[in-house]
């Protein structure tokens, strides 16, 4: 099975926003033969020569980001008092793909281990199944945002509150995750527009007529798509309200 | 032994899976978790998340646990394991100890309740799983096909799923309502339509009880309690069988 490299290092060190796509995360690997003697091990994705750095700030449960390399900052991460903080699953996305590295305070590394304790720690405001939608959308090119996060904040909307993400935490889970945008949009942090389209992450059973209502509420005319993961497969729904004409 | 249901994907495979029986992977899997003293699995919502040396994902592959994941580590292979999976490394195996946040190890209670907290059929849904691994056969997700489980006879690679398999427990409480298959004429015959499209044979497992009542159901000792009857549905058509060659029923229609 031939599989291309993720990322061709000798490529020039402009980057699109689509260079995570979907058709090198090997999807169809699933059912690659392990008895075959042509079985090649599961293709890795290919270090990066830019490898941008972050660090943890417990205080507000993001990373502030002190080396950018590529242009992957143009819709990762959020902007508060010129700097960029990126959140828990954004950290768990690049540094899959080796494209940043996170330390702590102290400056010691943080394996991706510690990057998926902290992602399953729903204090950081995410869960592996947010995280797999958030993936699953950030590979085929969309831009992903948390969902009510603002992308940008000037230094005096920013006063008192510093960068804090908890706020939005203390929600009671009847709102949307994500907010997303197309991939071809000429997307910037200061002026994001409305979101194509919101995502709720689906846990547990289906939610009831109730709760789809308040989540439509919460979408206020956008559309909302609910994300069901399921062993690693991602599914989408929606459940649009209509109302048949009547025929002649 | 092999039904007429079941389609090797190549020319020779049904001799490779002869001569690679999955209970042999599932003892080197095994043997090849508990050798490494490091080796744990972190349970991250409704999955485990598991680092496993080059020759534990080769056994995971074979014996198709989990699903690998794609990073840009070198040496090192992760794995999402689903709960049932999990579970069964961790129960019935006996080889892989689960790890919550921050690296606190987790006792058969905390586990339990977990994994019941996710969804509250899981107690049925792992006894069904266990059921069918225990047998050797492959078990993954049925999501695909609107079933629980797909059940292969083998490596998936190898050859195609024969049964899509749906879980009821008619006499437990608490996994009724919303969450119970087959009880409507139109639900039964959409999951026959969409096997027999697929060429898979449904498989019901009606998963008994026996009087462990869901709310104070024990783990392990809950899981000894049930039991589990296999049963194929198919739609039988007369205008076929006159000659009396065929009176087990068709899949498809």
């Amino acid at each position: 099975m031939e599989h291309k490299d993720w990322k061709n290092v000798s490529s020039s060190d402009e980057e699109s926003n689509s260079d995570f796509d979907l058709q090198d995360m090997n999807v169809e690997e699933r059912h690659q033969n392990p008895y075959s003697t042509l079985c090649t091990s599961l293709s890795k994705l290919q270090f990066r020569k830019d490898i941008s750095k972050a660090v943890w700030c417990e205080d507000v449960l993001m990373a502030e980001v002190i080396a950018k390399k590529g242009s992957i900052w143009a819709t990762t991460g959020v902007v508060r008092s010129s700097k960029i903080y990126c959140l828990i699953e954004e950290i768990a996305f690049l540094a899959e793909r080796g494209a940043l590295i996170l330390v702590d305070v102290r400056d010691t590394v943080l394996s991706l281990n510690d990057i998926y304790n902290k992602l399953s720690d729903e204090n950081n405001g995410c869960c592996w199944e947010s995280f797999e939608a958030y993936r699953h959308l950030k590979s085929l090119g969309y831009i992903v945002g948390r969902h009510g996060l603002p992308w940008s904040l000037k230094k005096d909307e920013n006063s008192g509150s510093s960068v804090s993400l908890k706020c939005t935490l203390e929600n009671d889970e009847k709102k949307p995750n994500f907010d997303v945008y197309p991939p071809d949009s000429k997307f910037k942090k200061t002026s994001p527009g409305n979101p194509s389209f919101m995502v709720y992450v689906l846990r547990g059973d289906l939610p009831s007529k109730p709760v789809v209502e308040q989540l439509e509420r919460e979408c206020s005319g956008t559309l909302l798509k609910f994300c069901y993961v399921d062993h690693g497969r991602v599914s989408f729904f929606s459940t649009d309200k209509v109302e048949l004409p009547v025929l002649l | 032994m092999e039904s007429t249901n079941t389609r090797w994907k190549g020319k020779g495979f049904a001799e490779i899976a002869r001569s690679n029986p999955m209970s042999q992977t599932l003892d080197q899997l095994q043997q090849a978790l508990t050798q490494q003293p490091k080796t744990r699995a972190l349970l991250s919502g409704q999955c485990a998340l598991l680092e496993a040396t080059p020759a534990q994902a080769d056994l995971l592959n074979r014996a198709c646990l989990g699903q690998p994941i794609v990073t840009a580590e070198k040496d090192k292979q992760w794995f999402e394991l689903g709960l049932e999976e999990t579970l069964y490394l961790h129960h019935h195996m006996k080889c892989l100890p689960i790890v919550c946040e921050n690296e606190n190890p987790m006792n058969d209670e905390e586990l339990w309740a977990r994994m019941k907290s996710v969804t509250k059929r899981f107690p049925v849904l792992y006894k069904a799983y266990s059921h069918l691994r225990s047998k050797r056969w492959v078990v993954r997700s049925g999501s695909q096909y609107g079933a629980d489980f797909v059940v292969y006879r083998h490596h998936p690679a190898l050859v195609h799923s024969e049964y899509a398999a749906i879980v009821r427990s008619p006499g437990c409480d608490g996994t009724r309502g919303g969450d119970a298959r087959l009880e409507s004429w139109p639900d039964l015959q959409c999951a026959l339509r969409v096997c027999g499209s697929v060429a898979k044979t449904l498989l019901v497992l009606n998963v008994e009880c026996n009087g462990c009542v869901a709310e104070e159901e024990r783990f392990p000792a809950c899981l000894e309690e049930y039991t589990v009857e296999e049963r194929v549905i198919k739609r039988w058509t007369p205008e076929k069988c006159r000659d009396g060659s065929q009176t087990v029923g068709t899949n498809g229609y």
